[in-house]
């Protein structure tokens, strides 16, 4: 297919005002009278609440109102179930324990909230925090995962009979017969640890209830304003038409804004139309350590089976996910890790077991990546194992058992995170990674660069590691295109924007179908007073289903354009093109007619038309895909690594992604370069700890480090293209696709550099302090 | 965390012993601290200000004195609450005889903090209780000292 604009490199449409500081972001909001929120957040994991005295604080002048669970009276509620639990899967245990607005009885995390101060001022409101006193009587915390789970652990939830939040089993095939007759059975405890998401902007809600008209504003960092409306309207007792969320520019999403209800987005509102006065609460970087989700807590103990020539004949997973101390997200995490662990492998026989226990950390959600990088990270490491104990090379394991392309639409069997079995839509994967391999020059390395360099005493290493990835999930998304009488095309849809060109990448769909540019195509995202159907960006699926939605609905108003226009430059439809904002006669270019033109003729003022007509140029179209389409990638790196201080130089980053057509490679690098820069955090950097008694001992980016602009690569990045079946764009998800198999990659290079036969890395996230303590064992052993 | 080392006071260790056992010495030798009284046998109420890095605040909070063996060896635990978080400590002290007026403190404890003096402090929290320690010890040898020159 030729295209004008769809897989062109169109510089962001967005980008002169986010450059410039005109983009309004929540914070930027400010409305007269408006009043500030701050909130006292427990120091302790894990305490029952004896008492509350917030008498000092309500006196402080400045101060309008403090409110506490009791204050709430009947309005105190949990949050609502987020996700269900997949009742497609027989046997599931699930019990549902949600988050709730102020702490009343016992608190199940440092950091969660006890009570919401109301002031002239954030200043003030922050000094009235302080005058409240708190009774608390401390319990001891559950942390680890297996401690959690013995007989006798404390209790997260007392009514509950352990710590035990879901249980899930899954198999395909017959593992245990496969075991039988395996050549190498490899079995080994693989541990991932936590981190946070760190969006450059926390969150932040601000809302206006006027009583008069009963309408209710919120302006709020989500990444699904539509159903934090529907929540709203059911929670408050509000007609639809009467509450309004807007999500503006968002400084980062990647997964936590997804969660809902976050406590303050329930509260906030609330306490506004209590008070009927706006409020605006911003949360700070160390509440965001505490109160915002995280993720990537698991404990693998796996075992991996295979033939002499390195074909996997099974693989057995039991393991255990750290939901933190609420389960509002069901089991999507965990689901993705379980639907990830068999990577782009044909594997025949599987088995999965998933334990998820409750703790007294912060909640866990999805985070760019969403169980998937686990999932990744083990059969990856597994693999890298095999190879070593077969003599069979890194790159030829893999090569043997990915799935070839002739069994697409691969039938995966495993329930995935939209309830039903997962199936691979379409892939070609060999071609991706024999791109990468080309990329990173692969076989030149081996053979001549890195003994060079070994014999220079350089601890050089090479890494190669697939991923797929499903994306693009349902239900579905809508979008409404309409032709302006200026002209000008104004697209609303309903998903939230949190910096992936939405503005940009929408509008070439669009400016594709109706020949305009793309700069006078006006995309609106998030509003719900614009667009109120639809369910949020989350699951790498804003491309491909609000972007098949806003294909449909630009397809639906192109032939309603030539319809008109066919009838008044009477001229057949097939003779006409849309081209520079206007219809043309092709063979006679200069008759035609402006599409703003049109659109005014569209919409009479008076006389009469045929019955059945729609007024004006405008479409509005869903798309919900059968199912997810699943994206396919290679990350390749050279690294070299100082045997003193353990830290890396990544010398050279490539990625190469086939997530279908691409709608602009600009874009889609930007998606990757962040991606990767979080990968490169996950692997490296990023660890948050806590410690027995469930404190976090680096909540500040003093402590808490992210890859900065020193640590991070030139990413070079290749596409090859497997279009989707599933939708007419064709298109694939890319948002998480760079996050995703970066640890395992890391620990493959590592690996490959240190060329220390001891050194085996069963864990993520690393450090160089935590890569020292690994190799230093070795290090006496060699002694 | 833990926490543990060594001091050698210039002194007989009874007139150590009976220094360390007296709030209102403890009370000027401590940096920061802004009261302490007895409250009961061996129990003590105090507030002490503390400066971790960018967190400044008042601990309120009591010590207990148990296992006694004067004046070898005792048992302190502390309970402490403030603004910026909590901490909560257990710690054993022995003092023995170097003959010569010199007496060797040995101290061995371990401490539980929470709120933002671990969320953001706990990296200097190991230096600062370390030189508060320190500067609580030397002020004690120093009042030693004094009293040695007048007895």
């Amino acid at each position: 297919m030729t295209t004008k604009f769809i897989g062109k490199r169109v510089k962001r449409n967005e980008d002169p005002r986010l450059l410039t500081g005109q983009a309004q972001f929540v914070d930027d909001v400010e409305i007269p009278g408006m009043l500030h929120a701050a909130f006292l957040r427990s120091d302790y994991a894990h305490a029952r609440l004896l008492s509350i005295d917030v008498s000092e604080a309500r006196k402080r002048a400045g101060v309008v109102a403090v409110f506490t669970a009791e204050d709430m009276g009947d309005d105190w509620q949990p949050g609502p179930p987020l996700v269900s639990p997949p009742p497609t899967v027989k046997d599931v245990i699930f019990h549902s324990r949600r988050q709730v607005p102020l702490v009343k009885d016992k608190v199940r995390h440092a950091g969660e909230a006890i009570a919401v101060v109301i002031a002239e001022s954030r200043y003030i409101a922050e000094d009235a925090v302080e005058d409240i006193l708190v009774e608390f009587e401390p319990l001891e915390a559950v942390i680890d995962l297996e401690k959690g789970l013995e007989a006798g652990s404390p209790l997260v939830h007392d009514d509950l009979e352990s710590n035990l939040a879901a249980h899930l089993f899954q198999k395909k095939g017959d593992y245990e017969a496969a075991r039988e007759k395996a050549d190498l059975v490899i079995a080994r405890r693989i541990v991932v640890d936590r981190g946070a998401a760190a969006a450059m902007e926390n969150r932040g809600i601000v809302t206006d209830w006027d009583k008069k008209s009963q309408h209710l504003t919120v302006w709020d960092t989500t990444q699904a304003p539509i159903p934090i409306r529907n929540g709203l309207v059911a929670r408050l007792g509000l007609s639809e038409h009467k509450v309004r969320v807007i999500a503006p520019f968002i400084g980062g999403g990647f997964g936590p804004k997804m969660m809902m209800f976050y406590p303050e987005e329930m509260l906030i509102p609330w306490v506004s139309m209590k008070l009927n006065r706006p409020i605006k609460w911003i949360e700070d970087r160390r509440e965001n350590f505490y109160a915002t989700t995280q993720e990537r807590g698991q404990i693998h103990d796996v075992e991996i089976a295979l033939s002499k020539d390195g074909h996997i004949l099974g693989l057995k997973d039991i393991f255990l996910h750290d939901t933190g101390a609420y389960d509002p997200y069901g089991l999507t995490t965990p689901l993705n890790t379980q639907c990830h662990v068999m990577g782009p492998y044909d594997i025949k026989n599987f088995t999965s077991e998933v334990s998820v226990v409750f703790t007294n950390k912060t909640l866990v959600t999805p985070v760019r990546g969403a169980g998937r990088p686990q999932g990744i990270y083990i059969i990856e490491r597994l693999l890298d194992i095999a190879a070593r104990e077969l003599g069979i090379d890194l790159i030829a394991i893999r090569k043997r058992n990915l799935i070839p392309p002739d069994a697409f639409p691969y039938e995966h069997e495993i329930i995935d995170q939209a309830f039903a079995p997962l199936v691979l839509d379409s892939g070609n994967y060999w071609p991706v990674m024999e791109k990468a391999l080309e990329m990173v020059g692969y076989d030149q390395f081996i053979e001549y660069e890195q003994p060079r360099l070994r014999a220079e005493g350089k601890y050089v290493g090479i890494g190669v590691i697939p991923f797929l990835e499903s994306t693009g999930v349902g239900p579905y998304e809508g979008a409404r295109v309409t032709v302006e009488a200026s002209g000008k095309i104004n697209v609303a849809t309903g998903i939230g924007t949190q910096g992936q060109g939405h503005f940009t990448s929408f509008a070439q769909i669009v400016a594709e179908q109706l020949g305009v540019a793309v700069c006078d195509v006006r995309i609106v995202t998030g509003d719900t007073a614009e667009f109120h159907w639809g369910t949020g960006t989350f699951a790498s699926r804003g491309a491909v289903v609000a972007g098949n939605a806003i294909h449909a609905s630009a397809s639906i108003v192109r032939q309603k354009v030539l319809k008109l226009a066919s009838k008044i430059l009477k001229t057949p439809e097939e003779e006409l093109e849309l081209e520079d904002g206007l219809v043309r006669v092709i063979d006679i270019p200069h008759k035609s007619i402006s599409l703003g033109e049109l659109a005014l003729l569209a919409n009479p003022l008076r006389g009469a038309v045929q019955p059945g007509t729609e007024p004006g140029l405008e479409a509005t179209a869903y798309f919900g895909p059968q199912y997810g389409a699943t994206a396919f990638g290679t990350h390749a790196m050279i690294l070299e690594i100082d045997p003193e201080t353990m830290m890396l130089e990544i010398k050279r980053y490539i990625t190469v992604e086939d997530c279908g057509t691409v709608l602009n490679p600009l874009i889609l690098e930007g998606q990757i370069h962040g991606g990767v820069s979080m990968g490169i955090g996950n692997a490296y950097y990023e660890k948050l700890h806590f410690d027995e008694n469930g404190q976090l001992l680096n909540a500040s980016f003093a402590d808490y480090l992210i890859p900065s602009a020193t640590e991070l690569p030139r990413i070079e990045v290749g596409h090859v293209e497997t279009q989707s079946p599933l939708n007419e764009l064709g298109a694939k998800g890319v948002g998480e696709a760079g996050t995703l198999p970066v640890p395992a990659l890391f620990a493959q290079a590592i690996e490959n550099a240190l060329n220390n036969r001891d050194l085996e890395i069963l864990e993520t996230p690393l450090s160089p302090n935590r890569l020292y303590e690994l190799l230093r064992p070795n290090e006496e052993k060699s002694r | 965390m833990k926490l543990g080392g060594e001091y050698t006071f210039d002194g007989p260790r009874e007139d150590v012993w009976e220094l360390v056992r007296d709030p209102a010495v403890l009370a000027t030798c401590l940096p920061g601290t802004q009261s302490v009284q007895k409250i009961g046998d061996n129990q003590y109420e105090g507030e002490i200000k503390v400066h971790i890095g960018p967190i400044v605040g008042v601990f309120a909070g009591r010590l207990f004195v148990t296992n006694e063996v004067p004046p070898e060896s005792c048992t302190l635990t502390v309970e402490g609450k403030g603004k910026v978080g909590f901490l909560k400590g257990i710690g054993n002290i022995d003092m023995i005889d170097c003959g010569d007026r010199k007496t060797l403190m040995k101290y061995t404890g371990e401490v539980q903090i929470g709120g933002k003096i671990a969320s953001v402090g706990q990296r200097l929290f190991d230096t600062v209780s370390k030189n508060m320690i320190k500067q609580g010890l030397d002020k004690l040898n120093e009042i030693l000292h004094e009293r040695g020159a007048i007895g």
